[in-house]
């Protein structure tokens, strides 16, 4: 099971394949990872896509390959290698949101 | 079933039927003398009140005769369950005073083999004798499947085929039992291929206990039906295919059916009982007690 | 293991080709009262398969008899059932030859009075119909679980759930899983409902083949160590074929012999009984899944009514809406057998548009909701989106469906 800290939404997949997508938002970044279905269960794995929320109100989000963490949906292979990443992915969203908050404002 | 369910409160009995009453008085139930012995005779037919009767088979039908000897010969009807399917036999089947499964068409070694598995659990030390009794079309062609998985899975219960060599129901068409050449409906030009060899199809699939017979000789039929089911018991799978003519369909004078019953045994049905080892080790050993038991008398 | 040589009675553990210490799964367990086990042990939250949602259902049920043939997408479960068969949660197990023998088999199981269950997909399902449908007249309590497939040509083994229009008239109690969670409680409330003396019908359970059985969700499950009470095989509307009641003539299969009168108002009472029995068993429904249907948004001007995998997308596409400010209201139909009539008209009082969204070609449930709704609500039904052979229904094309709606009827 994933860890559910900021875990804001769970929901079954969008695409309407199936499976299940939880979405974790730190601030304004996040990420998404989703269980989808496998022909084979052992094949199954998580999809994950870290993301930048457009708004404050709702869960709208775009996908954004332009952070440290990934540049393109990562895959894992277990709960376990997950939720480590995402306790760093935390980490870094938090310090991203922080840094961000230095940079001079755009007019 | 305790027999004690088929015994009427002596308050009642009166005001029971006759037939009930002739049942549970004189019926293979209480004339059993011992507890796997039954005392029952055949050749006292006709002399006390068997299981079944009161069917609308046609007269003379042999394949009513056989079925008589099957109740007669079953050890313990009280604990008996029977299967059957679509076909003559039913109409008999039906009528008599042992539970019968009455399914959709061919599917009676599937619901036997479930039902067989099903009571041994809920009645573990209860024997319960599961019986299929269905026609050859019932088995061979559209049961085929099911019949074929029955024996492979060696399942404890007893198929019967009550072989007529035709579908005598539906009117009189060609089955899988019918011999090469046979002009019968369907079959226009008569029969294609030959009748198919299902004791040899048994023989390869190793059930325990294998017998082919006419109702010829009425106490042998019960005994086959005896030793079958005491096979199916313990050891494994019994198949017993018989000759029931079907007078109808192959306009067999009613007066003729037994002469006719007696020359298809001469010429190609004769009586062949094939046992598998460990069920032979298994009937001498229940047949030499029921021996030792008689000479302790 | 029934085909082990004198092995048919008292089997032991070492008949059963374990060591002589060894305890059946079942036998571990302590049997509760199915209220406790639905509302009230403490669940473990899991993330599991809806293969793996099934296997830990049927551990908890108490099933004397599992018979299957492989077919995808339930090999998955069945699989499992024989491992939960192997450690004794479930006490006699066989693959069997195909479909009509299968289901042969297992009525051949429900007529002995002991608890039992099978499952299929499609074609499977196709392939023994005669058989599945000869289960309510013969009053055979089985527990089906079948995870839709294609059926039709050209062949494909994705989810799309037209096999179930072809239950809807058989006389069974059919239940239609959303998810996970679903499939693992569904079972288990359908099995009890079956068994009641009441009812005595057989439970289909279906779900959204690989949607839900081959992806994970979060379920949550009860301790292992409860299982069901067992099936009591002399409380039972018609008496089992065990040959312990005074004998009948034809005891409990219908005896429609030959054509005759008598026959004919037979057949009818019979059938007119298991589909009185249908509607019985909603009450027990009720208490066991908390009612029939699910509402979300109660009051809404507009709905959606759904089930099966068709909720999920459903769920989703009125969250968004409710995001951007709008209240549309969703009814998940949790049986589809009994029909939840009167819990419907309830909640559609004053309602403008129904939507419908299925995962078929027939658009079953469209129509089953027309036919019943007739005369009884003022408002438009309307069937869509409607995907099959493995299409996905995306949250959008919900959205674009309820847009569409709106306009075409403001």
């Amino acid at each position: 099971m994933l860890i559910q800290d900021n875990l804001i939404l769970t929901r079954s997949n969008p695409s309407g394949q199936g499976g299940t997508q939880f979405l974790y938002r730190v601030k304004d970044y996040g990420l998404t990872a989703l269980s989808g279905p496998q022909e084979e269960i052992s094949m199954i794995h998580w999809e994950v896509e870290i993301i930048k929320f457009t708004s404050q109100k709702t869960a709208e989000f775009e996908v954004c390959h332009s952070t440290e963490l990934a540049d393109k949906t990562l895959k894992f292979y277990t709960d376990k290698s997950l939720n480590e990443f995402l306790q760093k992915a935390f980490q870094y969203f938090e310090e991203l949101d922080t840094l961000e908050k230095m940079l001079p404002q755009e007019s | 079933m305790s027999l004690e369910n088929l015994y009427p409160s002596p308050v009642f009995k009166d005001y029971l039927p006759i037939e009930y009453r002739d049942l549970v008085e004189h019926g293979p139930y209480t004339n059993r003398g011992g507890k796997d012995k039954q005392t029952v005779k055949v050749t006292d037919m006709g002399k006390f009140k068997e299981v079944i009767e009161e069917h609308p088979m046609c007269a003379g039908c042999a394949m009513t005769l056989f079925i008589r000897l099957v109740y007669i010969g079953m050890p313990n009807p009280e604990h008996t369950i029977v299967v059957g399917t679509a076909g003559c036999g039913r109409l008999a089947i039906s009528q008599a005073s042992v539970p019968f499964i009455y399914g959709n068409y061919g599917d009676t070694n599937a619901v036997a083999s479930g039902l067989k598995r099903g009571l041994e659990i809920r009645f573990p030390n209860q024997k319960k004798d599961v019986v299929v009794m269905a026609g050859d079309g019932g088995l061979i062609d559209i049961g085929f499947q099911g019949l074929m998985h029955s024996w492979f899975r060696k399942e404890k219960f007893v198929t019967i085929m009550l072989d007529n060599e035709v579908y005598g129901n539906t009117g009189g068409q060609e089955s899988g039992m019918t011999n090469h050449g046979k002009v019968l409906k369907m079959a226009p030009r008569g029969k294609f291929g030959d009748k198919v060899d299902a004791l040899g199809l048994a023989k390869v699939a190793e059930v325990d206990y294998i017998c082919r017979l006419a109702p010829t000789n009425p106490a042998r039929v019960a005994r086959t039906v005896r030793r079958a089911i005491m096979v199916a018991r313990e050891v494994g799978h019994s198949y017993i295919q018989a000759y029931t003519s079907c007078n109808i369909e192959y306009s067999i004078p009613t007066p003729d059916v037994m002469k006719d019953a007696f020359e298809i045994e001469k010429e190609r049905y004769g009586f062949e009982e094939i046992i598998s080892p460990r069920a032979k080790e298994y009937l001498d050993e229940i047949e030499k007690k029921a021996k030792k038991k008689k000479s302790d008398k | 293991m029934a085909n082990v040589k004198g092995a048919a009675v008292n089997r032991t553990a070492v008949d059963e080709g374990k060591p002589a210490d060894w305890i059946p799964g079942t036998e571990r367990q302590t049997v509760v009262d199915p209220m406790e086990m639905f509302h009230k042990l403490p669940r473990e939250k899991q993330f599991i398969t809806g293969s793996e949602a099934a296997r830990e259902s049927m551990r908890r049920a108490n099933i004397d008899i599992a018979i299957a043939y492989p077919i995808t997408p339930q090999s998955e479960s069945m699989q499992q059932a024989g491992y939960l068969y192997d450690e004794g949660y479930i006490k006699e197990y066989y693959r069997a030859e195909e479909e009509i023998g299968t289901f042969s088999a297992i009525s051949g199981a429900s007529r002995a009075g002991v608890r039992s269950l099978t499952a299929t997909s499609g074609p499977g399902l196709m392939r023994g119909m005669e058989a599945i449908s000869s289960w309510p007249g013969a009053r055979t309590p089985i527990i089906m679980l079948n995870m839709c497939r294609v059926i039709n040509t050209p062949l494909a083994i994705q989810p799309d759930n037209i096999e179930m229009s072809f239950m809807l008239n058989t006389g069974m109690i059919l239940l239609h899983a959303e998810n996970q969670q679903d499939f693992y409680d569904y079972p288990l409330a359908a099995i009890m409902a079956s068994e009641q003396v009441d009812v005595t019908l057989p439970a289909c359970v279906s779900t959204d083949g690989f949607f839900v059985t081959h992806a994970r969700g979060p379920v949550l499950i009860t301790p292992e160590e409860f299982k069901l009470p067992p099936r009591d095989g002399w409380r039972s509307a018609v008496p089992a074929m065990d040959n312990e009641n005074p004998p009948a003539r034809i005891s409990r299969d219908a005896p429609i012999q030959k054509s005759n009168f008598i026959s004919y108002h037979m057949h009818s009472s019979w059938q007119q009984e298991v589909f009185a029995a249908v509607h019985r068993s909603a009450k027990y429904f009720r208490k066991y899944l908390g009612g029939l249907i699910e509402v979300v948004n109660p009051g809404a001007e507009e709905f959606i009514i759904a089930s099966g995998c068709a909720v999920s997308q459903a769920r989703e596409a009125v969250r968004q809406e409710g995001e951007q400010g709008r209240t549309v209201g969703l009814i998940k139909i949790k049986t589809i057998r009994p029909f939840p009539i009167a819990e419907i008209v309830e909640a559609i009082q004053g309602v403008k548009r129904i939507l419908v969204p299925e995962f078929n070609q027939a658009g079953w449930l469209h129509k089953e909701l027309c036919a019943v709704l007739y005369g009884k609500s003022t408002a438009v039904i309307k069937d869509g989106p409607r995907v099959y052979g493995g299409m996905t229904m995306p949250t959008e094309m919900v959205l674009e469906a309820l847009a569409d709606f709106r306009k075409e009827v403001p």
